[in-house]
């Protein structure tokens, strides 16, 4: 039989970096992805008939450090325009955020915000920069216990981190956690545009409205993620990122195996040993990373029979509740976009009712979209398309998506409709089916506050350990994730190498 | 308004009782004892047969292809190894290997379990169920059950039920017919005398009480209270919840819980099986370390009570039933441990308890003392650590 130091279940992003960092340090690694082609969330992929599309997450960037450590070759993105579409009139940030151009978008509908935004960006990126330094320490163990040795000067290093922000930035920072965007941007702005615009990156891609809790976070966390405001799409298509880690895994040894979906982890006395395959096929390993989701690895692939009672029944809360779909349209390319990312964002009230709308399982009929070109494609996010509805299946409720989007769009892109040849929808329920996402929740898990930071995927679990020895988490769900940046991937590998997971 | 249940017997037992001596168990309310003094009722458990009304018993049906995986996971207890007809002791544990209750365990047939417990478990086993296919029903009320303890239970049985009871071995279940109606009998009680219980429909409850003392007649049949019956369960060694120990799930503190090791459950604890259960890795620990603590027989010295007693003017003074209270427990002047349950046993005229001692008190043969208050004041009296069961009739097991 066959056997790896490694087994890795599942080619997103964040598996290929864990693969990485294991098969640098000399491991034998296995890369196992049920779909045909690797990639998860950051792939590119073709429809058929030519046509290759960034068929979920637009844009993305690795962490700095990763691109280093792995030593990547991803070219950079171009700097993109941010131009949010609001019931006010077009306001347009970027491609940088504090260009002449930009101040004057913002002048246009408030001098006071014009004259504040530097400050306010200034402290987005201070927020964003420690997030990031947060996102790289795995959280302690056992809360409130800190083990000194182990989790005690890396936590410590964070707290002098969050003191370096200064005493104004450092409550400001931890103030704006769990506030919501509305208030958040109350407190800053006046004009009614920039907030909206601001709001539709807090909630993009959460199941969560500018009036929820906690999208001061998201807000930060998006403009991590981005670099700012605009999605960093790459010309080559979001695959860019994947196609870089997939070279240099095989580069490094390491392998990676397609239509291979993993039905089972194999558990010896409480101890994974390796994975049982949908083919029936078993492959045996020292230990076993996983980029599937908590809720997916920890109930399915382990199995509820091997966890306590306690702990399975927490695995069974974790809030998945995806809200998102994609459409994405053909067309002879005279559709009148400009390049970057376009949020149709009316206004804050707006995008808050769009979201009520998913909290009653219904699909927004005026939802907030972000829309982006890469060539003839249009691609357009569409928020709020709740995973269950109240009536109606997903089967059915596909073309409505499509029907609602154009709808909303054909006012601001007059000649999109008629340049439209063929399209694509990806309903919450093909996120879950096609792309293996439980409930269909593209960060495996909402980053809610009960569920972030020391509490994600759960509390005390978010050192990438799960109850099985030998099975460690790497995916978006534990802290450190959701979205493209390769943490949870990153942090997982280094606390197995480090010896303090597996 | 909270109403306490009445057992399908309660028409029975009520007209029968002189005594008025009701007592709550598992929101029923059960007769004490029949008569004033509990004489009469213990010795028919020990010399005849006694008749009990333990309707009150939370039970569970679990029935489909994985009821065994999931009793298998719930409890220490390796149940896939148990053969239908089989029933089994056994506590369960939560993920830190503290008990949360006991009951038996009946494999009724291939896929089809019944549990009975001291404390509602539902919830603990349909959190448990996750990904089973299983059904889970409580038959707590839809099940009314009797015990028929005592050295003639059998031959009363043999009297009134089609199937002879003479084949069905000690912890075995089986189906029977007791006159006309359908009964399942299992060999089982909580006297550590030769026993039965008797699982019946709630509709059947008074013809089967009738001819149950009917066919006693000639036996010495006596109805029973649970007084007396918890006399006999001290002198069995076999623990009570809520008063030998406090349930993992009820306790307000770490100290209060307890490991079946502790508890000497140690024979219903099967590290070598298959596969993972409820508070494995804690167990397999505490196997390895051994218990910080152990429950064992405490045997109060006669002597040295009279003595104590002799210095007031008087002859012992016994309590008329089983005492639920704490009793401290010496190495000299130290404390090593306290006794949860004691009792005059009548059948071994010795004062007993159940006592927890912590390590090496509990090694058999220890000489301790234990806290008896004689007129007001407390005193000691020597004591001295022997097995469980304190009392085991030889024709208990025949
Ligand atoms: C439209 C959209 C917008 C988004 N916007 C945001 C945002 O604004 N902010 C944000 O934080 N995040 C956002 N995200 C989420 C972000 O893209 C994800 O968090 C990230 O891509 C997850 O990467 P990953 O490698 O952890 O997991 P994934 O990319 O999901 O990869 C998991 C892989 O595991 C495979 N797999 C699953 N089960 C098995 C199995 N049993 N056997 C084998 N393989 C298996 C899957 O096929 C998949 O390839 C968005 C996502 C989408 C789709």
């Amino acid at each position: 039989m066959n056997s790896y130091d490694a087994i890795v279940i599942g080619a997103g992003h964040n598996g290929l970096v864990t693969a990485n960092y294991l098969a640098r340090a000399g491991k034998r690694v296995l890369v196992l992805e049920r779909r045909a082609i690797p990639g998860g969330q950051a792939v590119t992929e073709s429809f058929g008939e030519d046509w290759t599309v960034d068929s979920l997450h637009a844009g993305g960037m690795l962490r700095p450090d990763i691109v280093r450590d792995l030593g990547l070759n991803i070219p950079a993105p171009a700097p993109q325009a941010f131009t949010a579409h609001t019931d006010q009139g077009v306001l347009r940030i970027g491609p940088t955020l504090t260009d002449a151009a930009s101040i004057e978008s913002i002048r246009a509908f408030s001098a006071a915000d014009a004259t504040r935004w530097p400050e306010f960006v200034a402290f987005m990126n201070s927020c964003a920069q420690m997030l990031d330094a947060v996102y790289a320490v795995p959280m302690p163990r056992e809360l409130p216990h800190v083990d000194l040795r182990r989790e005690g000067l890396p936590m410590a290093k964070l707290a002098l981190r969050l003191r370096r922000m200064g005493k104004r930035d450092m409550f400001r920072f931890i103030r704006a956690l769990p506030m919501t965007s509305l208030e958040l941007f109350e407190e800053w702005f006046e004009s009614v545009a920039l907030r909206a615009a601001l709001a539709s990156v807090a909630i993009h891609g959460h199941t969560l409205g500018p009036m929820s809790a906690g999208t001061g976070y998201t807000l930060m966390h998006n403009w991590l993620n981005r670099g700012g405001l605009a999605a960093p799409q790459h010309a080559a298509g979001t695959g860019s990122i994947v196609r870089a880690l997939t070279e240099a895994l095989l580069a490094a040894r390491g392998e990676i195996r397609t239509g291979s979906a993993v039905q089972k982890v194999l558990i010896e006395r409480s101890r994974a040993v390796g994975v049982r395959l949908a083919s029936g096929e078993e492959i045996r390993a020292a230990v076993v990373f996983s980029g599937a989701d908590p809720r997916h690895t920890l109930l399915a692939l382990a199995g509820e029979r091997e966890l306590a009672p306690e702990f399975s029944w927490h695995a069974r809360n974790i809030k998945m509740r995806g809200a998102v779909a994609k459409v994405h349209f053909r067309t002879d390319g005279r559709h009148g976009i400009a390049a970057g990312t376009h949020a149709v964002a009316a206004s804050l009230k707006h995008m808050e009712r769009a979201y009520d709308a998913s909290k009653y399982h219904e699909i927004a009929t005026a939802p907030y979209l972000e829309v982006s070109t890469r060539g003839e494609t249009v691609s357009v996010h569409f928020q709020y398309a709740p995973y269950k509805l109240k009536s109606g299946d997903w089967a059915s409720e596909g073309k409505r998506l499509e029907e609602i989007a154009l709808a909303t769009l054909a006012p601001l892109f007059p000649a999109l409709a008629a340049s439209v040849r063929g399209s694509r929808v990806l309903t919450p329920m093909d996120l879950e089916r096609e792309y293996g996402l439980t409930e269909g929740d593209v960060n495996h898990g909402q980053l809610a506050m009960d569920q972030f930071f020391f509490m994600r995927p759960l509390p005390n679990w978010s050192d990438h350990r799960t109850p099985i020895a030998g099975l460690v988490l790497c995916g978006s769900g534990v802290h450190g994730g959701g979205g493209i940046s390769g943490a949870t991937g990153r942090n997982a590998a280094k606390q197995y190498l480090g010896g303090r997971v597996g | 308004m909270l109403q306490l249940k009445r057992t399908p017997f309660h028409e029975r037992t009520s007209a029968l009782s002189q005594a008025q001596n009701w007592r709550r168990w598992a929101g029923h309310i059960v007769l004490g004892s029949y008569d004033l003094g509990l004489d009469r009722e213990y010795w028919g458990i020990r010399n005849a047969a006694a008749l009990i009304d333990i309707s009150p018993l939370l039970k569970y049906r679990i029935t489909g292809p994985d009821a065994a995986a999931l009793l298998h996971r719930v409890t220490p207890r390796d149940i896939h190894r148990m053969s239908v007809g089989q029933v089994g002791y056994t506590g369960w544990c939560d993920e830190e290997g503290k008990l949360v209750d006991d009951g038996t365990i009946a494999r009724i047939g291939q896929e089809d379990f019944r549990m009975t417990s001291a404390e509602p478990s539902l919830r603990w086993l349909e959190m448990n169920a996750g990904g089973m296919d299983v059904r889970i029903v409580e038959e707590s009320d839809a099940l009314a059950a009797l015990s028929l303890q005592g050295p003639n239970s059998r031959r009363v049985l043999n009297a009134c039920c089609e199937t002879s009871l003479d084949g069905l071995k000690y912890f075995r279940v089986a189906d029977n017919t007791l006159a006309g109606c359908k009964v399942q009998i299992s060999r089982t009680g909580y006297t550590g005398d030769l026993g039965y219980e008797i699982w019946l429909q709630p509709e059947d409850a008074l013809t089967v009480w009738d001819a149950l003392l009917a066919a006693g007649h000639n036996y010495g049949i006596v109805p029973c209270g649970i007084l007396a019956m918890d006399m006999a369960r001290v002198e069995a060694g076999l623990v009570m919840l809520d008063v030998d120990y406090t349930s993992s799930h009820a306790a307000w503190i770490d100290s209060q819980k307890s490991s079946p090791y502790e508890l000497g459950l140690d024979w219903s604890v099967h590290l070598d099986k298959e596969g993972y259960f409820v508070g494995r890795e804690a167990l397999e620990r505490e196997h390895r370390d051994g218990p910080a603590w152990k429950m064992v027989g405490v045997e109060v010295d006669w002597e040295g009570m009279e003595k104590l007693y002799a210095a007031v003017g008087l002859p012992p003074q016994i309590p008329a039933m089983a005492v639920r209270g704490s009793l401290p427990i010496y190495n000299g002047t130290t404390q090593v441990g306290y006794a949860s349950t004691s009792t005059w046993s009548p059948v071994l005229k010795k004062y007993i308890a159940l006592a927890h001692l912590q390590r090496p008190y509990y090694q058999t043969g220890t000489a301790l003392s234990i806290e008896v208050t004689v007129e007001h004041h407390r005193r000691t009296a020597p004591a001295r650590v022997v097995k469980l069961p304190f009392y085991e009739p030889e024709w208990k097991k025949k």
